[in-house]
């Protein structure tokens, strides 16, 4: 089979496609980390040890700054959500299933704080952290290489979509994050507890 | 978003690393260090020698999660590998490649260190070398190497091709600790010799020696160009080689009719071949070549 240069090419409409829903999220003392565009309102999803005790500055592809706002963060996933005062942004879709051992990854960051970086790697395996509760949460190792600044960003499949969210505090010395679907749940509870929220004055009334 | 050649090539490693994660087990046959192995006919198990610290009572888990015990059957420490006998047939076995690995070629490095599942990293072949002496006190003809990730416990398992078939035999017990593999071809022969003997046998001559050149008049009375050849520096008292008529001063230049130019070529030659057997030892003796048979020893 001759390729023909169409690795490069899709490799490279890849990277296109994912690339503006990665941001930077700083901290307004410390270091920074990645994050990635949930929705096209200004939903932005990150690691939970990426946020400082203030809420952080989110930084888009175009430079664009935002103050952020703290909607939920929770230690045991190690996912937080934020929002920022943006629409027509360009989200990341969840993957639909579950990776499979030997697929393509890539992960997408600012390691190092060098920004916009792709590392490229399969999945090694599919396992289970355990969080400080003692709970087991499905995580997805790759030997994609991480390293501090990843926190946070997306590791997505061929196709562009997210199979984790880069987490390498919880692996240690290995590539590790945080399966989609703890996102996607994540997620979910955080919107629903919202609008039960702000429908609550009027139903007391 | 429609398929393209990365969505392809994603399945197909995919799809490989399911064939040969199936064909790949955890081997419980140390203290609480699992590692990986292959199954290599339908109640045998190809693994790595050092991971194996008992004879009996070992409990290999398949893909599908089912325990079997299994026994020692034959183990070469010289090469890192050993052969379990499982007490019941199972299915899935692996398929060795028809073509050997090729510099560059992408590999996956399976492993099945423990029972949550198979667990695998990528890289390409990066090295395809040999023989070396493997520390083991054993010679390897051939090794590859890759730039992949071997996690713990991946000793034993396969280094597998884009196709799903086995390209060779991981360990880290060869090489002070780093991943090599041993070539399908050459593990499967020393698995076929480990299920029929249950040991390796390594010939024994009883000489010291060291590389020297071959002067031309010599090459001239060789009839070929030989560089080199091994000059005898001491002969072991009744050793295979004192019986045969080996003396110090000789220069090995041939064994079974294959010249030998250096050490390590010597210590391949001395097989389990001749173990035991009158083998042809060509030398050169005051600059004419004479031709000396030595019945060989083992080690």
């Amino acid at each position: 089979m001759n390729f023909n240069g169409t690795f490069t090419q899709v490799i490279d409409e890849l990277v296109q496609r994912v690339m503006p829903a990665l941001v930077i999220v700083r901290g307004h003392r410390f270091g920074a980390g990645s994050g990635i565009v949930w929705d096209a309102n200004g939903l932005i999803l990150t690691n939970n040890h990426v946020v400082g005790r203030r809420t952080p500055i989110v930084i888009l592809q175009d430079d664009r700054e935002y103050e952020s706002k703290l909607l939920a963060r929770d230690p045991d996933v190690d996912l937080a959500l934020l929002s920022i005062d943006a629409s027509g942004l360009t989200p990341l879709q969840p993957a639909p299933v579950s990776p499979r051992v030997g697929e393509m990854v890539f992960a997408f960051g600012h390691p190092w704080g060098q920004r916009n970086t792709v590392t490229r790697g399969i999945v090694s395996a599919l396992v289970s952290a355990q969080n400080r509760r003692g709970e087991t949460l499905p995580v997805v190792r790759s030997d994609a290489p991480l390293a501090p600044g990843n926190s946070g960003g997306p590791l997505v499949n061929a196709k562009g979509e997210v199979d984790g969210i880069n987490a390498m505090i919880i692996g240690g010395d290995q590539s590790v994050s945080i399966a989609a679907s703890v996102a996607t749940e994540f997620v979910t509870k955080v919107l629903a507890k919202r609008k039960a929220e702000e429908r609550t004055p009027a139903d007391v009334i | 978003m429609s398929n393209n050649v990365l969505v392809e090539l994603s399945d197909a490693l995919a799809d490989a690393a399911e064939k040969a994660g199936k064909a790949t087990v955890l081997v419980n046959a140390r203290r609480r260090m699992p590692a990986s192995g292959i199954i290599y006919a339908s109640d045998l198990i190809l693994t790595a020698d050092h991971v194996v610290e008992r004879e009996d009572g070992i409990k290999v888990t398949l893909a599908d999660g089912a325990e079997v015990s299994a026994r020692l059957a034959g183990r070469d420490a010289g090469s890192d590998l050993a052969v379990l006998k499982l007490e019941r047939p199972v299915e899935n076995i692996a398929e060795a490649t028809k073509s050997p690995a090729r510099l560059g070629q992408l590999a996956l490095v399976l492993g099945r260190p423990s029972a949550n599942g198979i667990e695998a990293s990528l890289g390409t072949v990066s090295a395809i070398g040999g023989p070396i002496r493997t520390g083991r006190g054993g010679m390897l003809e051939k090794y590859i190497r890759t730039d992949s990730i071997s996690y713990p416990g991946f000793s034993g398992g396969p280094l597998v091709a884009a196709d799903g078939t086995v390209l060779g035999v991981n360990t880290s017990g060869l090489a002070n600790g780093a991943a090599v593999t041993i070539p399908a071809d050459i593990a499967w022969k020393i698995a076929d010799t480990l299920v029929k003997h249950g040991r390796i046998q390594h010939g024994y001559l009883g000489i010291r020696s060291q590389t020297v050149e071959i002067p031309a008049t010599s090459q001239k009375a060789l009839t070929r160009d030989q560089g080199t050849g091994l000059l005898i520096v001491g002969v072991e008292n009744d050793s295979p080689a004192s019986k045969g008529g080996l003396i110090v001063g000789d220069i090995l230049v041939a064994v079974a009719g294959v010249p030998v130019l250096h050490h390590d070529e010597l210590f391949t030659r001395l097989d389990g071949n001749v173990v035991g057997k009158s083998t042809p030892i060509d030398v050169l003796r005051g600059g004419q070549p004479q031709t000396i048979n030595v019945v060989v020893g083992e080690r």
